[in-house]
């Protein structure tokens, strides 16, 4: 395994478009983790009256700094910006200072505004700042894509395995199975949860993921159709071991290069399933930073371009280098050339 | 002009792809008159297909870089020759045949259109003469030339049948050069001959000149008139047939020609049985239906009576589809069959599960291919201690000493424990496929063709090492195999299977003596090609 890992490896960077959008790829995802560092309406270090504070890790009540609310302190309130520009008090904000959800109060334009010195990308309809709401936006959508993704697999790992490797009867309920499990209309069962339930990330992975594992099954049953005639399989049979065993041990990791070849594919259809059900207001609930309810919103304020370009751009972008990447693979994955 | 027909001179070629560059053949010269037929002889990875397919410009250019070197084709040389010059040259003047004919015709076309299609491009438009040329062609290669074997498809011919339709196709334009790439490798034995005598009659009626690639010295002793030894893409030698056989001059030859099996046991054995098969039949369904009268079955194994004793090889002989293997599954239970299996005096099929695991470490097996019988993906380790830990309760360390003992035994250094699979040439693969069949110590191992997928030299290492396994341990085995020299070379009895029926069986030395049955003759005479 190591050594074909290895070529592999070196099949991949072998191509600078794979390298470069991998490396890309990993580098902004990587900051998008720590989306709370580089775009928040807290300083990340504050001296107020000689004294240092950490807003970013610990919360502080306003009336800790002498205000009037029994509430968190909001550090881009007046009373606050005030108190920060006095004698040698001073604050370091995040690179954007604004949070997926501060509301720019103090807008002279109304909402949405374009660009500005506050908000770099200008405010949605609601007054909050475009470009905290794409990077939160992102990291989310990322995220969700994963969290799918793995969970699709795992059950489609398990369901084509059990197929491939068992055949005969088991294969041919579960096939049936499958067959009316995936003719159930996924788009109206979503509509109507999202109406009984109260509509939340896990609610949508969970309905999603009912769903996602049939194709991948199907690769899986495929391979390991494939996969329990090998010679050595055989010879595994004849030594005794367990069907688990075998599996694990000797089909399952001859079978993972169709698995793989198809993971950032699906990664990819994962964030543009997110982005199309927000769109439709059937994803995230509201106030969630998410990519689809910007693009929404840009629908809505056809004028406000820095809604509709910059989601768009940072949607493109993201699947593209997804699919850079997924190309490569499967080039590099591909024995024959 | 003389009566060369092609002359190679220096030829080298280059093997790239995007990570390696690979010389595979070096500075090969060879000649061939009119008329000639060439032997090419060498094992696989020689370069013997590549000389074949470089000689008709069919390599890749962008893969294949020729450094130096010349091919005239009548004069002239083929390597400078454009793309469209070459079209009159292929299928017109030089034409090939491969090993695999149902890879080489087209699967969606029916035999006609694929005949008309090389008439039309090559000899004439007029299509009333067409009738004619396929009867006179047809007729030459043993072909029936009626509508239903023209308007079949190439899947529903039989071997023999496809092996001939693509000679046909390949000789309708009377080429000067046929070059024919293991053109008889994919065929049973009597097809071989049937084949082979069919080449060299149109060789000799045309006056074409053949090249016959090959890895069989046998084929090559009885057919060609020159030979050419191939290795490691150089020409090692080349010399008239009789020259080359009776007075092989460099080493290579030398080693080859001792490679050919002979009897390597003697006839000392025990007397106890350790496996009986009583009346076994084998049968697959084919059509399923709700009654049972209306099920159609395929019948692998017909009535099958043999008997083995302790220490003794079996050897089943038997062309493709005629239930060798089917045989080797029943007997690892690994098939549903009806019929009694005993062995060491206990009846397979009535055994529980629990019973029939414990029982599998006494009957092993070693395959073919070598490629597939190893998983890709574990280490030489993991591969040979897995038996022993479903077995026994061993520490990590006693595990590496045994796999290290079982490496040394087959032959290969104890640091090739941690390599994988594909780090191994074919004839190690094999070893570490026989090292793990008898990591559980069996009573039985069968061997499933185990050197067929070998060269010759390799093969006659992997037999020594099979003969001295079976002497130190006192092991039977069950030989499968389609080449009665080989089988005959190391089994004490011999059991020949013929459409899924036996039939005969006895001592090896009488069978090869006095064959009773025809199919045995004919097996036997076809093998050894002294007819």
């Amino acid at each position: 395994m190591i050594g074909r890992s290895k070529v592999i490896w070196e099949k991949f960077k072998s191509s600078r478009r794979n390298i470069y959008s991998l490396y890309i790829f990993s580098f902004i995802f990587i900051l998008s983790i720590f989306a709370e560092i580089i775009s928040n309406d807290k300083p990340i270090l504050m001296k107020i009256d000689d004294k240092l504070y950490f807003p970013l890790i610990v919360d502080y009540k306003e009336t800790h700094f002498g205000g009037i609310f029994e509430t968190e302190a909001d550090y881009k309130d007046d009373f606050m910006q005030d108190l920060i520009e006095k004698n040698n008090n001073w604050a370091v904000f995040p690179l954007n200072p604004n949070s997926y959800n501060t509301i720019n109060l103090n807008n002279s334009t109304p909402n949405p505004a374009p660009p500005s010195l506050h908000n770099y990308l200008g405010t949605d309809d609601r007054g909050r700042d475009v470009l905290a709401r794409l990077i939160y936006g992102f990291r989310l959508s990322v995220i969700f894509a994963l969290v799918l993704t793995i969970i699709a697999v795992v059950i489609g790992i398990f369901f084509g395995a059990i197929q491939g490797y068992f055949v005969g009867r088991t294969d041919l309920f579960l096939q049936r199975f499958i067959e009316i499990w995936s003719s159930m209309p996924e788009l109206y069962l979503l509509i109507i949860f999202s109406s009984l339930f109260e509509p939340s990330l896990s609610l949508l992975i969970i309905l999603l993921s009912l769903f996602g594992w049939i194709g991948l099954s199907d690769y899986v049953r495929a391979e390991f159709l494939k996969g329990r005639n090998m010679d050595y399989v055989i010879a595994a049979r004849t030594m005794g071991l367990s069907n688990y065993q075998i599996i694990t041990r000797h089909i399952l990791p001859n079978s993972m290069i169709s698995v793989i070849t198809f993971l950032p594919f699906r990664i990819s259809g994962a964030i543009l399933i997110l982005t199309s059900l927000d769109f439709l207001g059937l994803g995230v609930p509201p106030n969630t930073p998410s990519l689809g309810e910007l693009l929404s919103q840009g629908k809505e304020n056809i004028e406000a371009w820095w809604l509709s370009l910059t989601t768009f751009f940072v949607l493109v972008g993201t699947l593209l280098l997804l699919i850079f990447i997924g190309e490569g693979i499967r080039e590099s994955m591909d024995s024959r050339s | 002009m003389s009566n060369k027909l092609l002359e190679i001179e220096n030829l080298t070629i280059d093997f790239t792809d995007t990570l390696h560059r690979k010389n595979i053949i070096n500075n090969i010269s060879l000649q061939l008159t009119k008329g000639e037929i060439l032997g090419l002889v060498g094992e696989s990875g020689s370069g013997k297909s590549i000389t074949g397919l470089a000689i008709n410009s069919l390599l890749d250019k962008k893969k294949f870089i020729t450094k130096k070197g010349k091919i005239f084709f009548e004069g002239q040389n083929v390597l400078e020759k454009s793309e469209e010059d070459l079209l009159k040259i292929r299928g017109n003047k030089i034409s090939m045949i491969f090993q695999e004919p149902m890879l080489s015709l087209n699967p969606v076309q029916s035999l006609r259109t694929q005949i008309c299609e090389v008439i039309k491009l090559h000899l004439t438009n007029d299509e009333s003469k067409f009738q004619d040329i396929i009867e006179s062609i047809f007729s030459k290669c043993g072909l029936e030339c009626n509508n239903k074997i023209l308007n079949s498809y190439p899947h529903m011919l039989s071997g023999g049948q496809r092996q001939r339709a693509m000679i046909a196709i390949s000789v309708v334009c009377k080429p000067k050069l046929l070059i024919a790439d293991e053109p008889t490798t994919a065929l049973d034995v009597t097809l071989q001959l049937q084949v082979l005598g069919l080449l060299k009659k149109l060789s000799k009626e045309n006056g074409m000149s053949l090249i016959l690639i090959s890895h069989d010295l046998d084929l090559i002793k009885n057919y060609s008139d020159n030979v050419a030894i191939m290795k490691d893409g150089k020409i090692e030698e080349t010399n008239s047939t009789s020259e080359i056989f009776n007075n092989p001059q460099s080493s290579y030859t030398k080693r080859l020609m001792n490679c050919r099996p002979e009897r390597m046991i003697d006839g000392s054995r025990c007397n106890q049985e350790l496996l009986r098969i009583n009346n076994l039949n084998c049968r697959f369904l084919t059509k399923n239906s709700l009654f049972k009268t209306k099920r159609k079955y395929f019948h692998a194994l017909t009535d099958i009576n043999l008997s083995l004793n302790i220490g003794e090889t079996l050897g089943v002989v038997g062309e493709s589809g005629s239930g060798k293997s089917t045989l080797a599954m029943s007997i690892l239970q690994l098939l549903n069959y009806q019929g009694q299996i005993i062995f060491d005096g206990l009846s397979l099929e009535k055994m529980s599960k629990e019973d029939l695991r414990n029982q599998r470490k006494d009957f092993q097996i070693v395959f073919q291919d070598p490629y597939s019988s190893l998983s890709p993906r574990l280490s030489i380790l993991e591969i040979l201690s897995e038996g022993l830990s479903v077995y026994g309760d061993y520490t990590q360390a006693q595990l590496l000493t045994l796999c290290e003992e079982l490496l040394n035994e087959v032959g290969l250094e104890s640091s090739m424990l941690y390599r994988y699979p594909h780090q191994f040439s074919g004839g190690q693969r094999q070893r570490i496929a026989i090292a793990r069949a008898i990591s559980l110590k069996p009573k039985l191992v069968i061997m499933d063709e185990p050197t067929s997928a070998l060269d010759v030299v390799v093969q006659k290492n992997i037999l020594d090492l099979i003969i001295s396994i079976q002497k130190k341990y006192n092991l039977s085995y069950i030989f499968i195999s389609h080449d009665i020299k080989v089988v005959s070379a190391i089994s004490h009895k011999i059991c020949v299977l013929k459409k899924s029926e036996i039939v005969e069986q006895g001592e090896t030395i009488s069978i090869l003596e006095n064959p009773q049955s025809d199919y045995t003759q004919q097996l036997i005479r076809s093998t050894l090609f002294d007819s």
